[in-house]
């Protein structure tokens, strides 16, 4: 079995109390001998729009996707879709999937010289074809990478429709290159399909980019794991929250599995190790009680990989019931962390210098405490910390746009509770 | 030929397991088809003790322990009104007229105190039963607690499990007792009120001894707090002893703070005990009782009452 699930909690609550929380993390050795357990399907989604030719990105975009063709393993199907107005398949034919060989990823870098930037951005359809190349080959892992410079062009709400259409049947990581793109935009897909975004600023940095997402992906052994959580009669689940590698609420992704249990999509997973936030409320107990507030088990169809209980127990005793879970409360200071410095971007965006100084003072705060010293950083080029324990701060009077979109698409990422604390 | 309990099959006296459904048949499983305890729901109780309807653990088996030995001995166990689980444990051993009784108290502050009461409870009793010296018996109950950080959850090291513990023999009208934190033993004479033969380790006792106000030292937050129990982080102290042989007939009583507390003057221990040895009839009647009388004036902690009656008259 190489999935464990461990709750940490202070399981003890006061009289009355009724909210109940635990961190649970999910580790994976990964499938025996780092084998996949199903196929996999990669395509790789290049903007090719008009502005791509701006300061050579779309020579390095071609250098960049070249890079991932080469990491991608033998066997695995893949494609490649030029981004314009609508998504032209780029390799191989039209509707056709390629299986990864030395043969096939030469022709793929062949065909990678033809990608000419003119057009526009029309990401609904870029997303919607790869479904549909995807849906060929349903139970594989499957995995896209999307790259773009720009606004999408499509008409309002049309890629929100696609993403509501697709979720759940691949992930999707992004990457936006330069600094004219929507963060927004971005996390919009990264949340749906249960990836990431981030900042290339400079085009020299997409092959790297690249190359570590390929990589990444090959890593990937299991298609489709969720969290399923069972809870009793009366009581609900006010959140899930993955908190680590980086904050994404599910809570909104549930399915419903039978009366009193519902899924929560993971993705896919390969050997790693990822933390989860559930808070449940529950009907209050009294003193000696012990309730069983959530089962939480690893889930893959109908095999249960691994199981973890998240308990209540109602006590009068304040010594017990006071007791701060480090686990949680460092994971609820993140969550904030990451809520705190978006609140303070569009605060700065919208002029009130004041509410972003606050924002941004208590985000220093946050990240100095939590020992979370990349996010630190990031917060270092936007305000001068003057003193990150009290959480003061000065706004920047210049900021790059470049630094601000980083701190941006970085902000939900976090850091474990050091083992040492 | 009896009846799987799970699935009704029959199966030949001496079978572990059923044929048919591949059930222990010593577990019997019978949990899984009671309704719950809580909310009644039918479907009733998951492996893991929780109802699959409302969630309420259906029962902890150390809730409420009885020992029974008619009138030799006996002893009960009870979480009380208060506290989530029950962190005391006793052992009671009755060979013809030759009694073995352990009560154990697991330390609150510590990581998994029930289990270390119950190893130190089942260590020492175990241990009688091949040498009757209470002073071994409890060494033994230290090792075995002090053992507990090597293993189960991770978090005991940081948090030794810990326990107090009082032992007693019974061989004819010869008595020893030994000790170590604030589990107590009392001899209840026919008359006259209950003399204390054990003395606790704890900061009340140890600040009267060196001439505090007992009424003060009692009311001290501190008062509870005790100098002396079994863990990893023990130190090096020995038990307690002490021995003597009965003159006239009366009665042994072993017993957690959770009892005593409410009794704290020894005649008032003495006139609660024989009130319920009078009107109970049996003795686990009495050790009910006393149970009874410390839950309906609180029952604030966990609770355990053993009661062996000693006469020096030869049967």
């Amino acid at each position: 079995m190489p999935y464990t699930a461990e709750a940490f909690q202070n399981e003890f609550l006061a009289l009355g109390a009724t909210e109940v929380n635990s961190i649970i993390t999910v580790t994976s050795s990964g499938a025996e001998g780092g084998r996949r357990t199903s196929g996999a399907t990669e395509i790789i989604i290049v903007d090719a729009s008009g502005s791509m030719q701006a300061e050579g990105r779309i020579q390095a975009a071609r250098q960049a996707a070249k890079t991932a063709v080469e990491c991608i393993d033998d066997g695995v199907n893949f494609a490649i879709i030029a981004g314009v107005s609508t998504a032209q398949q780029l390799f191989p034919a039209p509707g056709r999937l390629a299986v990864s060989s030395a043969e096939t990823r030469a022709d793929a870098i062949r065909s990678i010289d033809r990608l000419q930037a003119s057009g526009g951005t029309a990401m609904g359809a870029w997303l919607l074809l790869a479904a549909q190349l995807f849906a060929q080959r349903p139970g594989d892992i499957a995995h896209a990478i999307l790259l773009t410079d720009g606004d999408n062009g499509e008409r309002a709400g049309y890629l929100e429709q696609v993403l509501a259409s697709i979720a759940g049947k691949f992930t999707c990581d992004s990457r936006g290159v330069g600094v004219n793109w929507k963060v927004s935009e971005l996390r919009k897909i990264a949340d749906a399909l249960l990836g990431t975004v981030d900042i290339v600023a400079n085009p020299a940095g997409l092959a790297a980019a690249f190359e570590q997402m390929m990589t990444k992906a090959m890593g990937k052994t299991s298609a489709d794991v969720q969290l399923k959580v069972w809870t009793p009669v009366n009581s609900t689940v006010r959140f899930v929250k993955q908190v680590e590698p980086e904050v994404a609420d599910l809570t909104g992704k549930r399915v419903d599995d039978g009366p009193r249990a519902g899924r929560y999509p993971l993705g896919s997973w390969g050997a790693e190790s990822r933390d989860y936030h559930v808070c449940i409320d529950v009907q209050p107990g009294a003193a000696g009680d012990e309730m069983l507030a959530a089962r939480v088990s690893v889930v893959e169809g109908d095999t249960v990989h691994a199981q973890s209980l998240v308990r209540a127990v109602w006590t009068e005793d304040t010594a017990l019931s006071t007791r701060i879970n480090r686990q949680v409360a460092h994971y609820t200071g993140q969550a904030e962390l990451a809520e705190t410095i978006q609140a303070g971007i569009e605060a700065r965006k919208s002029g009130d210098d004041r509410t972003a100084t606050l924002k941004f003072g208590r985000a220093a705060q946050l990240a100095h405490a939590s020992g979370n010293k990349a996010t630190e950083e990031l917060l270092a080029t936007v305000v001068d910390i003057e003193d990150a324990a009290t959480g003061t701060v000065r706004l920047r009077r210049k900021v790059e746009a470049a630094d601000e979109m980083a701190l941006d698409t970085r902000s939900t990422k976090t850091v474990r509770v050091g083992r040492s604390q | 030929m009896t009846d799987c309990a799970s699935c009704a099959d029959e199966r030949a006296a001496g079978a572990a397991f059923c044929e048919a459904c591949g059930r222990s048949l010593a577990a019997a499983s019978a949990p899984v088809a009671e309704p719950c305890p809580n909310c009644g729901y039918p479907g009733g109780v998951g492996a893991d003790g929780y109802c699959e309807r409302c969630g309420m653990l259906a029962g902890r088996p150390r809730d409420h322990l009885e020992s029974d030995c008619g009138d030799i001995a006996a002893a009960v166990t009870d979480r009380g009104r208060r506290h989530h689980r029950n962190e005391d444990a006793m052992w009671l051993a009755v060979r013809g007229t030759d009694v073995d009784v352990v009560v154990s108290d697991g330390v609150s502050a510590s990581f998994d105190p029930d289990v270390a009461s119950e190893a130190a409870a089942n260590t020492a009793g175990a241990h009688l039963g091949v040498e009757p010296d209470v002073s071994k018996a409890i060494l033994a109950a230290k090792d075995a607690v002090a053992e507990l950080v090597n293993g189960g959850d991770p978090r005991r090291a940081a948090s030794n499990p810990a326990c107090t513990i009082v032992v007693a023999t019974v061989r004819g009208t010869e008595i020893n007792i030994g000790w170590v934190g604030d589990s107590r033993a009392y001899w209840l004479p026919a008359e006259g009120p209950a003399e204390q033969l054990t003395e606790d380790d704890s900061w009340a006792t140890h600040a009267i001894a060196m001439g505090t106000d007992p009424e003060a030292a009692m009311r001290d937050p501190k008062a509870h707090a005790i100098t002396a129990w079994l863990g990893a982080d023990a130190g090096p102290s020995m038990p307690r002893t002490g021995a003597f042989t009965v003159i006239g007939p009366g009665h042994l009583i072993l017993c957690s703070d959770g009892l005593w507390n409410y009794l704290t003057d020894p005649a008032d221990f003495g006139a609660v005990v024989r009130e319920r040895l009078r009107e109970g009839g049996t003795l686990i009647d009495a050790a009910r009782g006393l149970i009874d009388f410390a839950n309906a004036a609180g029952g604030a902690d966990n609770i355990t009452v053993a009661l062996v009656p000693v006469s020096n008259i030869k049967e």
